[in-house]
């Protein structure tokens, strides 16, 4: 099967949810009373593993009221030591158990040595890396038949050594895997810019094509460089090329990320409905 | 093996500042003390400014979920939070879980009230009552009995309404968390 075919399926089985919020604890009474103004809620997945009943009581009534999209952050793909086969099958147990039509990590590694970062840290931009994402997303996808899309991450750090520029890099390895791409724009705007480069150079050499899901957040400004901080109310930057990711990709769903910082639910929900139009602009959903 | 000897490298160099400034002293020498060989030589090449933003943008997201774990803390010390937990994040996170983290600098808060004091001076029973919960909480304790010398039920609601209420608040608390079984759920009493 063609790259072109293989992507035309993948994308034309995933449903169009619109405009959601990724869920965190300081939104949780309300959030249930605005039902109507949430499209899909978005949960940290890794919060559910191990978790006590309690917990599961709250997966339990979120599910009852919105579509749960799972995203990951600690199953670290890019890691070169084996993946941890444990770490693997709570996933996807948990995934089974909420059926989502899709779930996401990041491209990035955040286990090495013992050591477990909570975040994702960058790859070198090296065909060795590129092999490791994708034996490890094979062994990941033998367990898990669910789509799987994957984040690009916002990093300081550049390895030394690259051999792929870097979106040439996230390409090669959605190809391989067989992966989407859960786009993040404020990932993008800030990498791109505190790089000296250009969010929309970048964005033009990223396969849109694989788009399914977009976060997209607010950050601020220290030192002359941009932090992608989730903790801000989002910027005419961010809203700007979220709207053009929107004109030009397949895009099935659009996810705020408040992360600190937290306001009131409804300033933060004008921002989900502000994308929900952006959606319906582009005729991504009605 | 030598991506992964790279990746433990760059982790301990955002997680650790002992190490990082160590490291920053003789790029070519550490790197190869670590083990690695091909990439010791290009690893000297790597920007300290780079890796000094890196290990703050991982700090810094450990902040954010270490505040959602410990709310009432966050808001007792307000920006001293972020201050205090720059001073604890200066080796990796403990553990996989992040309440792990919170537990960890929930520790480091008791030390650092025992050592050199900390204002409210209640604020270090709030931590030890949010991290008491998390314990009885993620590490699914059967029975959990916490005392504290401050009115921890008073606090946690005035805090909780967006008060940081001046005064000592000093009275004698109990607080029980119990589970009649590992499956059922969570059950807390505070007196």
């Amino acid at each position: 099967m063609g790259r072109k075919t293989e992507i035309t399926n993948l994308l034309a089985n995933l449903p169009r949810l619109g405009a959601g919020l990724a869920y965190r604890e300081p939104f949780r009474d309300e959030l249930l009373q605005k039902q109507s103004e949430v499209d899909f809620v978005e949960i940290i997945g890794d919060h559910y593993l191990d978790a006590p009943p309690e917990r599961m009581d709250e997966l339990v009534l979120l599910g009852e009221h919105f579509t749960l999209i799972p995203h990951f952050t600690n199953l670290s793909l890019g890691s070169a030591e084996e993946i941890d086969p444990v770490y693997v099958e709570k996933i996807t147990s948990l995934i089974k158990r909420l059926s989502p039509p899709w779930w996401s990590e990041h491209i990035g590694y955040t286990r090495a040595g013992g050591m477990t970062l909570g975040h994702p840290a960058p790859l070198p931009f090296t065909k060795e890396s590129v092999d490791v994402m994708t034996r490890n997303i094979v062994t990941v996808r033998r367990a898990i038949a669910t789509p799987l899309i994957l984040e690009n991450i916002c990093s300081p750090l550049l390895w030394p050594g690259a051999e792929l520029a870097e979106p040439a890099f996230i390409s090669e390895v959605l190809t391989s895997g067989g992966c989407g791409l859960l786009l993040d724009v404020t990932n993008l705007l800030t990498h791109a810019t505190n790089l000296g480069g250009s969010p929309e150079d970048f964005l033009a050499e990223l396969p849109l094509d694989r788009v399914v899901q977009v976060h997209f957040s607010g950050g601020h400004e220290t030192n002359g460089r941009l932090v992608e901080s989730h903790a801000q109310p989002v910027s005419e930057a961010v809203w700007k090329l979220l709207d053009a990711v929107v004109a030009r990709a397949p895009v099935r769903c659009i996810c705020l990320e408040r992360d600190d910082n937290f306001p009131p639910l409804p300033e933060v929900l004008w921002q989900v409905e502000r994308a929900r139009a952006i959606g319906r602009q582009h005729r991504r959903w009605n | 093996m030598e991506l992964a000897l790279q990746q433990k490298l760059v982790a301990r160099l955002a997680t650790d500042r002992e190490f990082r400034e160590k490291f920053f002293a003789d790029p070519a020498g550490v790197a190869a003390s670590e083990g690695l060989t091909v990439a010791a030589e290009s690893f000297a090449q790597i920007h300290p400014e780079q890796v000094r933003q890196l290990a703050r943008v991982l700090r810094r997201r450990r902040l954010a979920v270490v505040g959602i774990h410990l709310p009432l803390t966050r808001k007792a010390l307000g920006e001293r939070f972020a201050d205090l937990f720059r001073n604890y994040a200066v080796s990796p996170p403990p553990g996989k879980q992040p309440f792990e983290d919170a537990l960890g600098f929930a520790a480091f808060l008791e030390q650092h009230a025992a050592e050199k004091g900390l204002d409210p001076q209640w604020a270090p029973s709030i931590a030890r009552y949010e991290a008491a919960e998390l314990e009885a909480t993620w590490l699914r304790r059967r029975l959990l009995v916490r005392c504290f010398p401050h009115a921890i039920k008073q606090l946690a609601a005035l805090l909780t309404a967006g008060e940081v209420p001046p005064g000592s608040y000093q009275r004698s608390t109990t607080a029980v968390w119990w589970r009649t079984a590992a499956s059922s759920r969570l059950k807390h009493w505070l007196g």
